[in-house]
């Protein structure tokens, strides 16, 4: 019984740090609020729309205008005219608009008379997103022109209208986007950036808050607190830090599957364990990092790289697939990455626990991680002889 | 008189500046920062996405119709770089769960009736189902897809003008009456690297000097100093000096760090430098100027030497994401438009990205270096007031 009181008496220091210096509930809670509330309004309608493209209408005939006026139909593209082509080059060389459409002189009459005109755009490769979709967007438009050029033919040809549309569209696709139907940016960035910021404030904080006996010298006084085990000492500290980031961990689960409503094609009582491995795994990472390197000042500039890092290495922006392969290893050091594959079994797919119990594995393995290491903390913290700042 | 004042001001302003030098070089976790992440990072980011480009997304075929179309279709899409055609699958089940032990990213199937609609001359459909877990996946399926599409309608459509007595050309000019060329001069194949790279390396100035400047404010104040503390022999206002003596010592070692972001590492990694050099300068100048004044006005808050990554490390995303090369400018929610006027990001990685990348001149850069340039001047009056008002709590505490 003797160890339950020792730890009692470390969580109940820790709280009392917590409740004295803020900067625990500001890099936690402060942080994770922050970061949901920029994530969730910064993507607005979860797709941009009116992407700015230039047009260099040197036909200025009904067929270009109507050309034109057809892209500012769509929701996606808003036109902005330019007189030259020197014009526009400078335009999207600034970065003001995202692609440049050249109509060519003499459209109008070259269609009419089957010569067939050459329509060239530009794009800002630049300015991913909105490159893109600028790209999506004229693509879309220049074969309906040509659909409607082929029409008109048809038309006098008198072919009737229920057989038009076989003839000059022969295929079509019909896409289905798994896991994201409206194709939201929101829901793709979301998703992995909050889990991200979640493991950034884990790591920092943990290492943080161990760091901290180290610097402070404090280490002794809470080694003697815990009964002169560095596992009481841990056990006591994680205590705290586990209800606090696992219940910011369900929070966030709840804010995006059921506040926000993101689609969800699993079950919301799978991502919990979900997260709270998450948390875990993380709080495993925070504590070897600090007892492989205990001076604080190391060991954070380590922590943050290392959770910035995490974010590129989860692999939901540039797949861990088109890494180059002597690095491509390193993506399974990140608890993200687990979290990421879970994710996309749950969230997207929706296979449910079968489909990723390997990856809760995983993450229970970083739990693990520090044990070989707890020696070397304790050394440290009896010690104390490392560099303190 | 005057000269003499003059020649006073410079003298402080110097020796204020190797006083800070020498706090630079006596910390490690500056140094740490300043050198080892500095110089570091933008190389490890460089690796992490040194391909950028996903090739052969692997993708399940369900072939129903088992028609010519459909399997020149299928082998056209092999042929694609986005996509392979990993798996031929005999039902949406087996293609399913190959999609659920992630083997595939992406279903393209074939109903029973594409063959008979293709033959009654009638719009024949084909079904694609992305993961979207990722949006590049995404991409090269739909990319993939559509392109063979287009090519394939216009096979098709040639083939039945011919059956019905065109001349090559003529159906050509029915087909396809506005043939049309594509380019994307400043990242040819929508390369990821290219694109985040560029944006990234300006963040790493930016967030490593402001780590840095944090670290050694908070130590000071952990030592019961202040970055305000001026030398004792100046009794007078020396709120300019110190902002002015202590810039120049961080300007002296990040324009040597800036200069090899912007010029050597992506030279090491093949990335596009089209910008002349002495623009690229002109921007490194004001950046990095903006950058110290900064991270000396925000670094004013810090009282404790590790804080700053407890409290401020989550900002390093959300400055990319200000940047708005991802997400476009003309889209940010008008609050958040404001906010990113704080940073020196925002107008710094637009103007490099449109220089570096785009190859544009001065005046392609022009409305972000006139955005630095005022918050040059705005983070320098603060920098200055941060000083002054740390003085007059020193002053008053002192008494």
């Amino acid at each position: 019984m003797g160890s339950w009181k020792n730890i009692g008496a470390v969580i109940k220091r820790e709280l009392r740090l917590h409740g004295r210096r803020p900067v625990y509930i500001l890099g936690s809670l402060g942080v994770l609020s922050f970061c949901a509330v920029f994530f969730l309004t910064f993507f607005g309608s979860g797709l941009p729309h009116d992407v700015p493209i230039g047009v260099v209408d040197n036909d200025n005939s009904s067929v270009s205008r109507m050309f034109i006026r057809n892209i500012d139909a769509t929701q996606l593209g808003k036109t902005i005219r330019f007189d030259t082509f020197q014009e526009a080059r400078l335009a999207m060389q600034r970065g003001e608009i995202t692609s440049i459409c050249v109509i060519p002189k003499g459209l109008y009459s070259d269609v009419g008379s089957f010569r067939r005109p050459t329509f060239t755009y530009y794009l800002n490769g630049m300015y991913f997103l909105g490159g893109s979709l600028a790209y999506k967007d004229i693509l879309l438009m220049i074969n309906m022109a040509n659909g409607a050029a082929q029409r008109k033919i048809l038309r006098l040809k008198g072919v009737n209208e229920n057989e038009i549309m076989g003839r000059i569209r022969p295929l079509e696709i019909d896409t289905h986007q798994i896991g994201n139907a409206y194709t939201s940016y929101n829901y793709y960035i979301s998703n992995m950036m909050l889990p991200g910021i979640l493991e950034m404030t884990i790591v920092i904080l943990l290492i943080y808050s161990l760091g901290g006996e180290l610097k402070y010298g404090s280490s002794r006084k809470r080694l003697r607190m815990a009964g002169g085990s560095i596992v009481n000492v841990l056990l006591g500290k994680t205590a705290v830090y586990t209800m606090l980031f696992g219940t910011l961990g369900i929070s966030l689960i709840l804010v995006l599957y059921g506040w926000a409503h993101f689609p969800l094609a699993g079950s919301i009582w799978n991502m919990i364990p979900a997260v709270l491995l998450l948390v875990l795994a993380s709080e495993g990472v925070g504590i070897f990092i600090i007892s492989c390197l205990p001076v604080p000042r190391l060991a954070l500039s380590i922590g943050a790289l290392y959770s910035v890092l995490a974010i590129s290495f989860a692999g939901f922006t540039l797949p861990v697939e088109a890494m180059h392969p002597a690095i491509r290893g390193l993506a399974q050091a990140f608890p993200l990455r687990h979290y990421f594959l879970i994710y996309s079994q749950e969230v997207v797919l929706g296979t449910g626990f079968a489909g990723w119990w390997q990856e809760a594995l995983h993450l229970l393995a970083f739990v693990f991680l520090p044990l070989p290491l707890l020696i070397r903390l304790k050394r440290a913290f009896i010690y104390q002889n490392y560099p303190k700042d | 008189m005057k000269i003499h004042l003059f020649r006073d001001w410079c003298q402080d302003v110097l020796e204020l500046g190797v006083r800070e030098l020498k706090l630079i070089f006596k910390d490690g976790g500056v140094l740490l920062i300043f050198f080892v992440a500095g110089l570091v990072y933008p190389l490890l980011y460089n690796v992490v996405y040194l391909n950028g480009i996903l090739e052969d997304t692997p993708i399940a075929v369900v072939d129903k119709a088992d028609c010519s179309v459909s399997r020149r279709y299928i082998r056209e899409m092999d042929a694609t770089r986005e996509v392979q055609v990993a798996y031929k699958c005999t039902d949406m089940q087996e293609a399913r769960s190959l999609m659920e032990e992630r083997k595939v990213n992406g279903i393209v199937y074939f109903p029973s009736d594409f063959g008979d609609k293709l033959a009654h001359r009638k719009t024949a459909t084909l079904s694609l189902y992305c993961d979207m877990s990722s949006f590049l996946y995404y991409k090269n399926s739909l990319i993939a897809a559509n392109r063979v599409m287009l090519s394939e309608m216009n096979t098709i459509q040639k083939e039945r003008y011919a059956a019905d007595g065109y001349s090559e050309q003529d159906a050509m000019s029915l087909v396809q009456a506005i043939p049309y060329e594509e380019n994307n001069p400043y990242n040819a194949s929508f390369s990821y690297s290219i694109f985040l790279l560029a944006a990234i390396l300006l963040v790493i100035i930016q967030q490593t000097m402001f780590y840095g400047m944090t670290l050694l404010a908070g130590t000071l104040r952990e030592q019961k100093r202040s970055f305000a503390n001026l030398p004792d022999y100046m009794y007078t206002n020396g709120v300019m000096r110190t902002v002015v003596g202590r810039g120049w010592a961080y300007w002296l070692i990040y324009m040597g760090i800036g200069m090899y972001i912007a010029y050597i590492v992506p030279a090491i990694f093949g990335m596009p430098l089209r910008g002349d050099f002495f623009d690229v300068l002109m921007l490194l100048l004001l950046f990095v100027t903006d950058c110290i004044y900064f991270g000396m006005t925000w670094s004013a808050l810090i009282n404790k030497r590790e804080t700053v990554f407890v409290l401020f490390l989550f900002l390093s995303p959300i400055c990319l994401f200000l940047t708005g090369t991802s997400w476009p400018t003309s889209a940010f929610p008008p609050f958040w438009k404001l906010f990113s006027y704080i940073f020196p990001t925002t107008f710094g990685c637009q103007a490099y990205v449109n220089m570096s990348s785009a190859g544009g001149d001065l005046s392609a850069a022009e409305t972000q270096m006139v955005g630095l340039a005022i918050q040059t001047v705005f983070y320098f009056i603060t920098a200055c007031l941060a000083v002054y008002l740390e003085n007059r709590h020193i002053k008053k505490t002192a008494a």
